[in-house]
């Protein structure tokens, strides 16, 4: 006969949580602090936002069509060559960077992979800006050599999952190592890799939206200029374009790559 | 007679549609963009000037970026502390599984891609001008930025998670917010961890160039540098960049791998 109601509480002690949880509050409270984001400052922010935000309305659709949108294809261009680049450039890499086909070069091409991607694309701009000159092309390199790292990275952990049994088929029967890649592992890769490189280009616009700001070309320098000198009509115009171009290419570009990962 | 099977016959139709599509659309971006090789080639000795003026690295310059560096990873502790929570109830209610109905599903599924269109930068942007220039502006943007981030990854974990729970919470007489607390979220936990994690790196990186646009951190020094043409200076601060980034992405990715 048990007077027992509900169930047993488990144990309480103290777990890795809730000591992950006090570091993080910890690390949190000390940022506020370093940067002065009072209580008093935050109650503000609301209120700025919204008086911005007012100036925002109406939209200066007559400079958005005749400047803003060139500016946006701009944008669109120098994602689409820099991801271009990154494909030519990352397919090889991507093979030689799969350590079930190449091991001792795998680690190599991996190192350079990793350090690439650290880098923010505007940083590598910054650099190209003045060796080819201001303006989109510079922007265009700078998207291409930062998405060679993850296109490479994520490249060859496709090649790394593919099914040996092609591969073998083709050495068995007299085929070079070349022949094996050209005949068992591209055929396999393809789709995914370039659903990968449909991914980036998705990627690049946002990043190449931001390049105008050290005069790399695209739609950000039009943004930063429209706020600096407080044209909150055109700067809104900016940005809706901007929303409703993206959202488009992410749609048709998301389907795409659906399409091809579905054969 | 030999079994090989025919080749499944090619589309050429689609075919030759994709291609020239590619084709027309690299011609007009290269065209748009003025890409040329012979330019790359002849501008080549400029760029090695440049590499010789930004090499060696300014080391001496190191010191003064201890402040703005601290600074910048206050920035993106706060962006992903605070895009951390609110992006818990964005994901919920875009889960198609948990919503509360199919109005909130709709326009919390449309706002959150939306912000999602926006890059980081923009968001710096925007906020340096409407709360003026400085760290409270980075740490906003970063702190939207990392909403878009969380939500769409984690309200598609949650989409797939087990309903067993959830229904279970239901059946004893559960509110719908306790549904989401004892049967949705502990389901969904470890991958929260690992997305905010993979956030904060994303800040890390990001709060580093914030700075071009008056948005606080180091890249406000970075600017000004840049600006004055000190390229010694440059290649030190990205330098230290680089390390700071690859170590905490090391140290982030250590974290994500132990918890799987």
């Amino acid at each position: 006969m048990s007077t027992q109601t509900g169930l047993l509480q488990p144990q309480k002690r103290i777990g890795w949580a809730t000591w992950a949880t006090f570091i993080i509050a910890a690390l949190f409270l000390w940022s506020l602090i370093a940067i002065e984001f009072s209580p008093g400052r935050m109650i503000q922010v609301p209120a700025q936002v919204a008086r911005v935000l007012s100036f925002f309305y109406p939209a200066d659709m007559a400079y958005g069509w005749s400047a803003v949108l060139p500016a946006i294809m701009e944008s669109i261009q120098i994602a689409w060559i820099g991801t271009i680049i990154a494909a030519i450039l990352s397919l090889p890499l991507a093979l030689f960077g799969a350590r079930t086909l190449f091991p001792r070069m795998a680690r190599l091409v991996k190192l350079i992979s990793a350090t690439a991607r650290a880098f923010p694309e505007i940083l590598l701009a910054i650099y190209f800006v003045p060796i080819v000159g201001l303006g989109a092309f510079a922007g265009a390199l700078a998207i291409g050599i930062s998405s060679v790292g993850m296109l490479t990275k994520l490249g060859a952990e496709v090649v790394e999952s593919i099914d040996f049994g092609p591969v073998e088929a083709v050495e068995a029967s007299g085929g070079s190592r070349i022949l094996a890649l050209r005949y068992a592992v591209v055929p396999q890769v393809l789709p995914e890799i370039v659903a990968h490189w449909l991914f980036r280009f998705e990627l690049n616009i946002r990043a190449s939206a931001v390049l105008g700001v050290v005069g790399a070309g695209g739609v950000g320098g039009v943004l930063l200029n429209t706020l600096r000198y407080r044209h909150f009509e055109k700067a809104a115009a900016v940005l809706l374009l901007t929303i409703i171009v993206v959202l488009v290419i992410d749609m048709v570009s998301g389907e795409i790559r659906r399409k091809i990962i579905r054969g | 007679m030999s079994a090989v099977p025919a080749k499944p016959p090619r589309n050429w139709l689609a075919w030759g549609g994709t291609i020239a599509f590619l084709v027309a659309m690299t011609w007009w971006s290269a065209h748009g963009i003025g890409f040329s090789l012979t330019e790359l080639l002849c501008n080549l000795a400029g760029g090695s000037r440049l590499l010789q003026e930004s090499w060696p690295p300014d080391f001496a310059f190191l010191p003064r970026l201890y402040e703005p560096f601290m600074e910048t990873i206050n920035i993106a502790i706060i962006g992903t502390v605070v895009g951390g929570i609110l992006s818990i109830p964005v994901a919920v209610l875009a889960a198609r599984n948990l919503t509360l109905g199919r109005v909130t599903w709709f326009v919390d599924r449309n706002f959150m891609n939306i912000l999602r269109t926006l890059p980081d930068l923009f968001w710096a942007m925007l906020f340096a001008t409407a709360v003026g220039f400085g760290p409270v502006a980075g740490a906003l943007a970063l702190s939207v930025f990392t909403v878009a981030v969380i939500s769409k990854l984690w309200s598609e974990s949650l989409e797939a998670i087990d309903m067993g729970m959830p229904e279970a919470v239901r059946a004893v007489g559960g509110t719908w917010l306790q549904m989401v607390q004892f049967g949705a979220i502990p389901q969904g936990l470890q991958h929260y961890v690992s997305y905010a994690l993979y956030a904060f790196e994303l800040n890390v990186r990001a709060s580093m160039v914030l700075g071009l646009v008056g948005a606080g951190g180091i890249g406000m020094i970075l600017e000004v540098q840049r600006a004055n043409f000190e390229y010694e200076r440059v290649s030190m601060i990205i330098l230290a960049v680089l390390v700071a980034v690859l170590i905490i992405e090391q140290i982030s990715e250590t974290i994500r791998r132990r918890l799987e």
